[in-house]
């Protein structure tokens, strides 16, 4: 068989090769190694995929970099009060007296004027009840990770105040209200917040912010008429007009970050991982770190692996963690879903 | 495993990386050829392949920052991500086949020959090359690629059958 025959043999068996469902396996050396290229990659998906990672790498860099141009900005930032550290402001000379007179007359001023607005907009008390035997519930633990959230608020001079949220509906004819500013409202109809109509939260007489430590009633310092300190027509620390910290519809779980005022979370029960078999027999050993919320009620929620060692490991890791219990992260007194690392270490002894 | 062990000294690559981001491709070109492999040899199309590689280097490069050097080589710890992203893909396809990603060792000799043949493509002569390509990464015809190169369709079958014989004896005859 010459060349010609030889080539022209080779690209039949190719064509069978390269069809669809055909069985790959073949003694023929050459047609191995056609079924191999087959599974190449291609030179765009090389270079596209490089060309993204950079796109990445830069964004990463520019994050990095704005980090640390914030840090220098925090230490060159000027004294905004030189009258305490008494240094001279321009040409005169600087006195700390001088500073508390100005700070104590405008904070006498302010009282004044805010003490005139309390006094017109006095609102009409219904149904006063004080709340005071309700006593904290955590927010349920969904399926599916919760952000829903509500606030509102009439601009009243206290938080909002501590009770159950109304019902949730899918459409919201009126924000709930504790402070009623009108005996006559244009449209009677009950409060309702946003939100599935089968998610069910403590319920009772009292309408309020189920983590408000406000007994006095008060629909709250924010705005747009719901409960609240925020901007919403729901109730809650959140904005949108569901309940919780959260925003828009749903009950919320606003996620925060350890620092400003955001306690970390500390565990109660962390049973140890087990080791995988394959780690084990490998004599495999490593650190697995989790990036978990720990919610509120200090469950552990939508864990996710920040750093592998493969091996099965992580699944262990996971496994383990779910199952630890937590005294959540505290903000302001209240417990709050924080998101934290979890490393985990596997050592064999 | 041989290669493991030959290339464990890629500290300053990674420490370069971690410092400035961008010089993650260093470690990107090192490692592609052993991460796409991984894949290549357990799923069943070449865009499967390709999906999960980019799911691993960018996992890595979100994650560079946190690797801490523990003297073990980087790709160990890029097969580590890949064991994970092929086991979730897996359990998204309804299979539960861990046991067949644990053994590393006995898949490293795949890997490997597998790098060795996409390198050794990267060395055939231009027309040799075109035609293994256009040929078997994009699935054209042989009527296709000789219109592309303006040959006759026997040129091109003969073309195709030395790239093959060369791409044989580059691997050292082991197939």
């Amino acid at each position: 068989m010459n060349r010609e025959q030889l080539a022209e043999e080779l690209d039949l068996k190719v064509d069978a090769l390269m069809a669809p469902g055909t069985d790959t396996s073949t003694p023929d050396p050459l047609l191995q190694l056609a079924d191999e290229l087959r599974m190449l990659p291609s030179d765009e998906f090389r270079d596209g995929l490089r060309e993204q990672l950079m796109e990445k790498a830069e964004s990463l860099e520019f994050h990095q970099n704005a980090s640390v141009a914030r840090d220098e900005f925090t230490f060159t930032q000027p004294d905004l009060t030189p009258a305490f550290s008494r240094q001279q402001f321009g040409a005169l000379p600087a006195d700390p007296r001088n500073f508390l007179l100005s700070f104590l007359s405008h904070a006498a001023l302010v009282a004044f004027i805010a003490s005139g607005i309390w006094a017109v907009h006095s609102p009409v008390v219904r149904n006063r009840i004080l709340t005071s035997e309700l006593t904290y519930e955590p927010l349920p633990v969904g399926d599916v990770a919760p952000h829903g959230g509500g606030g509102g608020g009439d601009h009243s001079a206290t938080l909002a105040s501590r009770g159950t949220p109304p019902k949730f509906s899918d459409q919201q004819l009126a924000p709930p209200a504790i402070v009623v500013r009108s005996e006559t409202p244009k449209l009677q109809a009950a409060p309702n917040v946003l939100g599935p109509p089968d998610l069910k939260l403590p319920q009772s007489n009292q309408l309020g912010d189920l983590l408000s430590p406000n007994v006095m009633p008060s629909n709250g310092a924010g705005s747009r008429g719901g409960i609240g300190d925020t901007s919403g027509t729901g109730v809650g620390t959140g904005i949108g007009g569901g309940v919780g910290p959260g925003y828009r519809a749903g009950y919320g779980d606003g996620i925060y970050t350890l620092g400003k005022g955001v306690t970390a979370p500390h565990a109660l029960y962390d049973p140890d991982p087990e080791y995988s078999d394959e780690a084990r027999k490998a004599k495999y050993q490593g650190n697995v770190v989790l990036s978990v919320i720990v919610d509120a009620t200090g469950h552990v929620r939508d864990i996710r692996v920040a750093r592998s060692v493969g091996m099965g490991l992580d699944e262990k890791a996971i496994e383990a963690v779910q199952k630890w219990k937590f005294a959540p992260g505290m903000k302001d007194g209240r417990p709050v879903a924080v998101q934290v690392s979890v490393e985990v270490n596997f050592r064999l002894y | 495993m041989e290669t493991l062990e030959r290339e464990s000294d890629d500290r300053p690559l990674i420490e370069a990386a971690q410092s400035e981001p961008a010089r993650f491709a260093a470690l990107y070109d090192q490692n592609f050829d052993r991460v796409y492999a991984f894949f290549a040899r357990r799923v069943s199309s070449r865009e499967q392949a390709q999906d999960l590689t980019a799911e691993v280097f960018h996992q890595a490069l979100a994650s560079i920052r946190t690797f801490k050097w523990q003297g073990a080589p980087f790709i160990a710890w890029l097969y580590g991500i890949a064991a994970n992203v092929l086991s979730k893909h897996w359990r998204q396809q309804g299979r539960h086949s861990d046991e067949e990603l644990t053994d590393l060792s006995s898949m490293g000799g795949d890997i490997e020959r597998s790098v060795m043949l996409a390198k050794a493509v990267g060395t055939l002569l231009p027309d040799q090359k075109h035609v293994i390509v256009r040929r078997f990464v994009d699935q054209k015809s042989i009527k296709e690629i000789a219109q592309e190169l303006g040959r006759s369709e026997g040129a091109i079958k003969q073309l195709q059958l030395r790239a093959l014989e060369n791409l044989r004896t580059k691997l050292g005859g082991t197939i």
